[in-house]
């Protein structure tokens, strides 16, 4: 999971482990990362045990049981941060055929979660809603990616393509810049295999002007 | 791997306190003053130097041979490195141990891995009485570490356990964890009768246990994750002195409901 810093990471964690893992049917959740600064996992979700509630220490590591209505749910109780991690990385993948853009995009992502130390941190590893740094709008520090939104080709300075449906945008967050290079291999080795069946025209990345972070990908380099 | 040898010069005639003899603590010691160590139970007592002939270099291995069970407190307050006895142990051996590893080729006797809070032990033949459990004075048993019993351990193994695994490749006595408050033990060869008298919490695991209290209920035929996350975590930690993992479903037992009924005991279920 990425966050701007690790005081604004635990509010999110706790509202997502509540809302989101604890309640999905036959879920656990471990933590990912062993790091020296560390923030709660279960730490507040195991309350919702209401007393029933038990804990399992094993070796570092304790483990809530919090019996709910599948079973139990399973919770580590802390997780690691870190703020020497490499965030995102990114390509956009561009095509005429919205199924099989959306397939060939999840086929990317599964290739990209078989390299170890990177997550694709939004749901299901796929944002639609790509962004450019900043807007027009005070306080805004990012705003919707309208040089890649369809819609808006002939109003804008539009990156596309006359027959570009949609685009998907695939982000890389990994604990070294030498990780997310290999999963953006991964992706894009993904995307060229099997993308042209389906409908993919193009696979581009968001630069930002190389004006976001220090790290710099190049595709070209990648494939 | 470098260490001194400690070879019992003839059998002990009297009992012989090993408290605080590890390898940290001797290698800081020059050899006049290691031999000069009183390992008796009165001030002035026995010497290490009269006791055993010392051979070898101060390291992180500490090998004690020709032991019996009159040598009590074997490994008491270790931290790191490793004492090998080859032979039997007496009581406590283990006791109030924070890390490293204590390695018994033999059978140790009451009160091992008391108060523990870490490390790990392994005994090759069988353990007695109060396993992890506490002496007079103490408020809890066994607080951290793992230790690996290859034979059967004596009864009310793991008494006011807290945490820690226990492994016990035979089977257990009587009363194994009463007055549990956690941590697990887990007997492969069968729990003995009427375990965990006044549980709170904690883990019992076996392929059967002898006669049940009447204090503790049926919850039922489950697949319960946290034996998957204990049986790789302690194959991870054990390797081959890991016990077999437990099948999907097992019947869990909970108690003991005399007291908050937050302990369990796991069976394969039928």
């Amino acid at each position: 999971m990425f966050g701007f810093s690790p005081d604004a990471l635990v509010p999110q964690v706790k509202n997502r482990i509540g809302q989101c893992v604890l309640t999905s049917p036959g879920s656990a959740c471990y933590s990912g990362l062993k790091a020296p600064l560390s923030i709660g996992l279960g730490k507040a979700p195991r309350f919702f045990g209401d007393g029933f509630q038990t804990a399992k220490k094993l070796g570092d590591s304790r483990y809530w049981r919090v019996p709910v209505m599948d079973g139990e749910f399973v919770v580590e109780e802390e997780t690691g941060v870190t703020t020497d991690a490499v965030g995102g990385g990114n390509m956009l993948i561009v095509g005429k055929d919205r199924t099989g853009l959306l397939e060939t995009a999840e086929a990317a992502v599964d290739a990209i979660a078989k390299v170890d130390d990177v997550i694709t941190p939004f749901p299901g590893g796929i944002v639609r809603s790509g962004s450019k740094v900043g807007a027009k709008y005070a306080g805004m520090f990012a705003s919707t990616n309208d040089a890649f939104c369809p819609t808006l080709r002939g109003t804008v300075k539009s990156e596309l393509g006359p027959d570009s449906l949609a685009v998907l945008e695939i982000v890389i967050d990994g604990l070294t810049s030498k990780a997310v290079a290999d999963a953006m291999r991964a992706g894009l080795k993904t995307v060229t295999d099997i993308g042209a069946k389906r409908g993919v025209t193009r696979i581009t990345a968001g630069n930002y002007g190389g004006k976001l972070g220090q790290h710099h990908y190049h595709l070209k380099d990648l494939i | 791997m470098s260490g001194l040898t400690l070879r019992l010069k003839a059998p002990a005639t009297e009992r012989i306190n090993l408290s605080e003899i590890t390898p940290a603590k001797l290698a800081a010691l020059s050899s006049h003053a290691m031999a000069r160590l009183n390992v008796g139970f009165d001030k002035g007592g026995l010497a290490l130097g009269d006791a055993f002939d010392i051979s070898g270099n101060a390291g992180d291995t500490l090998t004690i041979e020709g032991s019996g069970a009159s040598l009590d407190f074997a490994g008491s307050g270790l931290d790191s490195g490793t004492i090998r006895i080859v032979g039997n142990a007496g009581a406590y051996a283990g006791r109030k141990m924070s890390g490293g590893k204590l390695e018994i080729r033999g059978n140790a006797g009451n009160f091992l891995a008391s108060r523990a809070t870490g490390g790990m032990i392994h005994v090759s033949g069988n353990a007695g009485d109060n396993l992890g459990g506490v002496i007079a004075g103490d408020r809890f048993g066994m607080q951290g570490g793992i230790a690996v019993i290859d034979g059967n351990v004596g009864d009310r193994a793991g008494e006011k356990m807290r945490r820690g695994t226990v492994i016990v490749r035979g089977k257990t006595g009587e009363g194994a964890g009463t007055r549990m408050i956690g941590g697990t033990i887990w007997a492969e060869g069968g729990i003995g009768p009427l375990p965990g008298l006044m549980m709170r919490r904690g883990t019992l695991i076996g392929p059967s246990v002898d006669r049940l209290l009447p204090t503790f209920v049926d919850c039922g035929k489950h697949d319960l994750v946290i034996v998957r996350v204990l049986s790789r975590y302690l194959k991870n930690v054990l390797g081959d002195l890991a016990p077999k993992p437990m099948p999907l479903f097992i019947q869990k037992i909970a108690g003991d409901m005399a007291t908050i009924g937050r302990g369990e005991i796991l069976l394969p279920a039928n």
